[in-house]
């Protein structure tokens, strides 16, 4: 993609679900994640490294900033200056946002990271040729390059691990940006299922592998499109809209909401599909 | 997969041979990588098996204690995840991250292989009739009392065919040793309540007070606990729970507290007196005895020795008076001392006191069949067998499931007292450090290879048995089950009783359906019994409840006053016990290692937690390599700034620093079992954890720390990304 091609036909590829002209039809992905529930016990960012064939990268790399955790836990401390963080620490699971107008999307000067018709954020690996500019321009550093040809490097994969590795899941090569996919590859088998008994994917009937594995529950997945589905009533409820300009409706009232759910860099305009739940410590004590 | 020489019109032929059934046999490990395996195609394709569909088999976690009920997903043969088994009354389809990495237990490539009989410094690998012969051949004329058998926690029909060899060979030496052992809750709670491990119903109660219990992390079943926790934490008829965690160094569960409380080491039962004096004050009627015991610990004394301010006591207090039923737990950190038994004997006194038990503690369901059990032991079972070893007395040594080299207190000299023993046989999946110092080792099946069963120690609603049965066909053909094993050394013995069961699966069958009008299965069909048995992963056991008696008596409670200062080893240290790591057993699984610690996001090391505050003091960065002294050892490991902890103490997690184990473990960290001077608990002999005291210098060497955090540490810098909101500025009714 040229760049005049580009600046010529912004608003094509500026595309944004949901609009009036394109709107989600059956399906539209979307994620909700309870910070109370969240205990930040690491087990869903265990789960994503078994189901997407997640290599390992060992000390050295890791200290290079060359980890793969597609899922992983974020932990933060009160910035009051007490002595101690006496109402715990904060964790936050972070993953890629599937963001409706994703940053990432519009600079792939190959087109290898785009949007699909259910509101995914995809990322084709054939497609992509390691320009790592997606990387930079996402707000919440949720991609992750290649470095390295981790089938073939040592103590990744040696011998008999090999035989862990998803079948229905590519092992990336050297030189490929990567990402969280919504587990796309249980999403398109629950789809397919569905299709061929004429019907659509029932509310949980398909689970990410991290919200499976959640010991508390706090992530909760499903179709936003359809209303009666707990996720699109979990976002009904806190009053959170995909498209949402700026600010949610409910933050601009005066004296803010006392819901809470929230997206993460709402400012920004990427209008993402992941809501967040504050987090909540008793007053009383 | 298809590639070089295997060019298009060989891909067609295959196609035309099988059908779609290419390349997949039944259950081996067959690719079509060139040259690796020959394309056979089914001769007869299992009615389960269709290519490209997974399939699911029920078994049980083998990685901790806690005994979850998993479900494998398998495709053409081969495990590729382990999931939680959906209809468990334990885990309820969800799964922690040691749990995930059992597949890297089973696909490791540092198995061990074959029979490995000592020579010299090698292992040199014989048959398994040569291993079996030599065992019967050593043991001829020694007495029984000579003989001794090592174990971890070991439950189930694999105890059962123990203990029977075990009473064959004449000898009742069986040691079992937990490194990271819950014994000192055992022995308070069958104090206090009556039974070893009540039922704790998280879930019920309004307010947790937690006196160091990392339920969330690696404290008896985490996973059990904490979806209990989710409901806890839900905005139901209960309202939203309260937790309060008071400890001396900050656990994954003490994160998610809504008041973390920092404490003087050692001083958690005063503390827990001074909550029941203060409840007396606020107006609770206080029993005759708890009044007498308590009436001494007034706001002043108790800020005085614990260093928490007695508007916090207060404050708990009234909490609890306002919101019941609460539960108060007593977890390792309150345990750790040498008065461990009595601080868990004053905690116990706070769930009296409010009339917690028989709303939040509940009787567990109970197993009619002791025989099975789980057979629990801690350090002064492994100091008994390190005093006969030095002694001589031991002439044959088995050991199955433990490590002591690596875990136990550096004072008994284990890995010295072991080399007098003539005879050592360890059953091991795993050259680790005390496989190395055997004489024979004999390679175990995984715990996704191999039949057997086991009762968890903590139960949910129903007592149950869980079943563990091969997800896949033995990765290599040397391998064996432990329960295999056993039945050929019975059978070395005991011929005419054992001669019937072919191998241990048809024991177990035969053991299990024998008795199946005790496990729920009356009147029903062998094979149907059977089948459901193996499809569901468990049996529940027909039982009556327990009852709990509520008999903790205050009297005699004797707490000491807070430990002094020690000015050649200032400070306390605290081993912590990561959800992870644990005792180092999993140590070699990549997938731990690359798992962030939750709290500090340090991988692949050990680390030393320091407060900011006594860093200062010291002239310690992050980063620093420190020495850490004991009077038992030292260890070197880099310093990590932490707020989370008091300053009095310092913290080091347990089960890094291996010296064998495979390659991802070997060389990782350093261990901190080895610098634990040897103080016990004085009423159960448990290894008092935290009464180690060491003084902390630089080495003058530096790195840089390799963690998840970014270079700010965890701090928002202002922007809303992990918000927190309390309970008054959030309206929680009607969520979804």
């Amino acid at each position: 993609m040229s760049v005049s091609n580009m600046l010529e036909n912004w608003s094509k590829f500026r595309h944004m679900h949901p609009v009036d002209d394109k709107p989600h039809e059956e399906y539209k992905w979307a994620m909700s994640i309870d910070l109370d529930a969240c205990s930040g016990c690491n087990a869903c960012s265990v789960a994503c490294y078994a189901e997407n064939n997640l290599p390992v990268v060992g000390k050295q790399k890791f200290d290079a900033g060359q980890q793969m955790h597609w899922m992983r836990i974020e932990r933060y401390w009160d910035d009051d200056g007490r002595e101690f963080p006496d109402q715990g620490a904060q964790f936050l699971p972070m993953l890629c946002q599937q963001c409706e107008a994703a940053p990432c999307e519009t600079v792939c000067p190959v087109g290898a990271t785009n949007h699909t018709a259910d509101g995914l954020n995809s990322q084709v690996y054939n497609r992509c040729i390691g320009s790592r500019y997606c990387s930079a321009n996402c707000p919440f550093k949720v991609r992750y390059f290649n470095w390295y040809d981790y089938p073939t490097t040592d103590n990744v994969w040696p011998a008999e691990m090999t035989q862990q590795l998803n079948p229905d899941v590519t092992v990336r090569g050297k030189g490929v940006m990567e990402k969280c996919t919504f587990c796309v590859q249980r999403l398109e088998r629950a789809k397919n299922n569905a299709r061929t008994e004429g019907r659509l994917v029932h509310d949980g009937e398909v689970q990410t592998a991290c919200q499976q594995a959640c010991p508390t529950g706090a992530i909760t997945f499903g179709n936003l499109v359809e209303p009666e589905s707990k996720i699109a009533r979990q976002w009904a409820h806190q009053q959170v809209e995909l498209a949402a300009r700026d600010k949610q409706a409910k933050d601009e009232q005066e004296g803010g909401s006392d819901l809470r759910g929230y997206r993460i860099f709402e400012e920004l305009r990427a209008y993402p599909s992941v809501m967040y739940l504050e987090r909540v410590r008793e007053s009383a004590i | 997969m298809i590639e070089n020489s295997f060019n298009r019109r060989d891909f067609l032929k295959v196609l035309g041979w099988g059908g779609t059934a290419v390349a997949l046999s039944a259950c081996g490990n067959t690719s079509i990588q060139d040259g690796v395996e020959t394309v056979v195609s089914y001769v007869e394709l299992p009615e389960y098996a269709i290519p490209g569909i997974s399939v699911y088999f029920n078994s049980t976690c083998a990685q901790c204690d806690a005994g979850c009920n998993i479900t494998g997903r398998l495709r053409e043969g081969r495990v590729l995840k382990l999931e939680g088994n959906a209809s468990s009354d334990l885990n309820h389809g969800k799964m922690c991250g040691l749990g995930q990495a059992g597949v890297q237990a089973h696909y490791n490539p540092d198995r061990v292989r074959e029979p490995l009989l000592r020579n010299g410094d090698k292992g040199e690998a014989i048959a398994w009739d040569k291993a079996l012969g030599l065992i019967n051949e050593k043991l001829a004329g020694v007495k029984g009392e000579e003989i001794a058998f090592l174990t971890g926690g070991v439950s189930g029909h694999v105890k059962v065919l123990l203990n029977n060899y075990l009473e064959a060979l004449g000898t009742k030496n069986h040691y079992s040793y937990e490194a990271v052992s819950p014994s000192v809750v055992r022995a308070a709670n069958k104090k206090a309540y009556g039974v070893e491990m009540p039922r704790l119903r998280i879930d019920k109660a309004k307010v947790i007070v937690s006196f160091g219990a990392d339920f969330l992390g690696a404290w008896v079943s985490p996973v059990h606990f904490a979806q209990q926790y989710a409901k806890f934490r839900k905005a139901n008829e209960n309202g939203r729970g309260v937790l309060v965690q008071i400890e001396s160094k900050m656990t994954l569960t003490g994160a998610n507290a809504d008041r973390w409380i920092p404490i003087r080491p050692g001083t958690e039962g005063i503390f827990a007196l001074g909550v029941v004096n203060a409840l007396g004050s606020a107006g609770l009627a206080l029993p005759a005895d708890i009044a007498a015991v308590s009436k001494s610990y007034d706001a002043e004394r108790v800020t005085k020795d614990t260093g928490v301010s007695g508007e916090q006591v207060t404050k708990l207090a009234a909490l609890l008076k306002e919101r019941s039923p609460s539960l108060v737990i007593a977890g390792s950190a309150a345990e750790g001392y040498a008065h461990g038994s009595q601080n868990a004997a004053a905690i116990a006194l706070l769930n009296r006191v409010l009339g917690n038990v028989g709303k939040t503690i509940e009787a567990p369901a109970s197993v009619p069949f002791p025989q099975v059990t789980v057979s629990t032991g801690n350090r002064s079972a492994v100091q008994a067998l390190n005093d006969s070893m030095t002694n001589g007395k031991v002439k044959v040594l088995f050991s199955l499931g433990a490590n002591p080299v690596f875990t136990a207190p550096s004072a008994l000299k284990f890995k010295e007292n072991l080399s007098k023993v003539p005879f050592k046989v360890v059953f091991a999946n795993f050259l680790d450090e005390t496989a190395l110092e055997a004489d024979l080792v004999l390679p175990l099946d995984s715990a996704l290879e191999d039949w057997g069963t086991s009762v968890p120690e903590y139960m949910g609603e129903a007592s149950q048995l869980n079943i563990t049965q091969p997800l896949m066909e033995k990765l290599h053909p040397n391998t064996r089950g432990m329960g295999d094993i056993l039945l050929s050394l019975l059978k070395q013995r005991r011929e005419k009783e054992y001669k019937d069961y072919e191998d241990f699966y048809s024991y177990l069958r035969s053991a299990i359906v024998k008795n199946k009008s005790a496990l729920g299965g009356n009147g029903e069909d062998d094979d149907t019994f059977w089948t459901a048995a193996l499809s569901t992963g468990m049996v529940h056991f027909t039982s009556a409840a327990n009852s709990l008696s509520a008999k903790s008596s205050a009297a005699g409670l004797v707490l000491p006053p807070p430990a002094e200062e020690d000015s050649a080893y200032p400070l306390h240290l605290i081993p912590q016990v990561t959800a992870s790591m644990r005792d180092g057993r999993n140590a070699n699984q990549p997938w731990l290692q690359e798992s962030p610690d939750p709290l500090t996001t340090i991988v692949w090391d050990s680390w030393v937690e320091l407060h900011p505050k006594t860093a200062a003091k010291l002239g310690i960065v992050e980063g620093d390599i420190v020495e850490v002294t004991s009077r038992s050892g030292s260890i070197k490991a880099q310093a990590y700034l932490f707020p989370g902890i008091h300053p009095d103490a310092v913290s080091v997690p347990l089960g890094y620093g291996h010296v064998a184990l495979g390659r991802w473990a070997k060389g990782v960290g350093a261990n901190a079992f080895g610098i634990l001077d040897q103080v016990v608990d004085k009423e159960t002999g448990e290894l008092a954890l935290n009464e180690t005291r060491v003084k902390i210098s630089k080495t003058g060497k530096r790195v840089f720390i390799v963690k998840d955090e970014g270079a700010v540490g965890g701090s928002q810098a202002g922007v809303k990304i992990a918000v927190r909101a309390s309970t008054d500025e959030v309206e929680l009714s009607g969520e979804v």
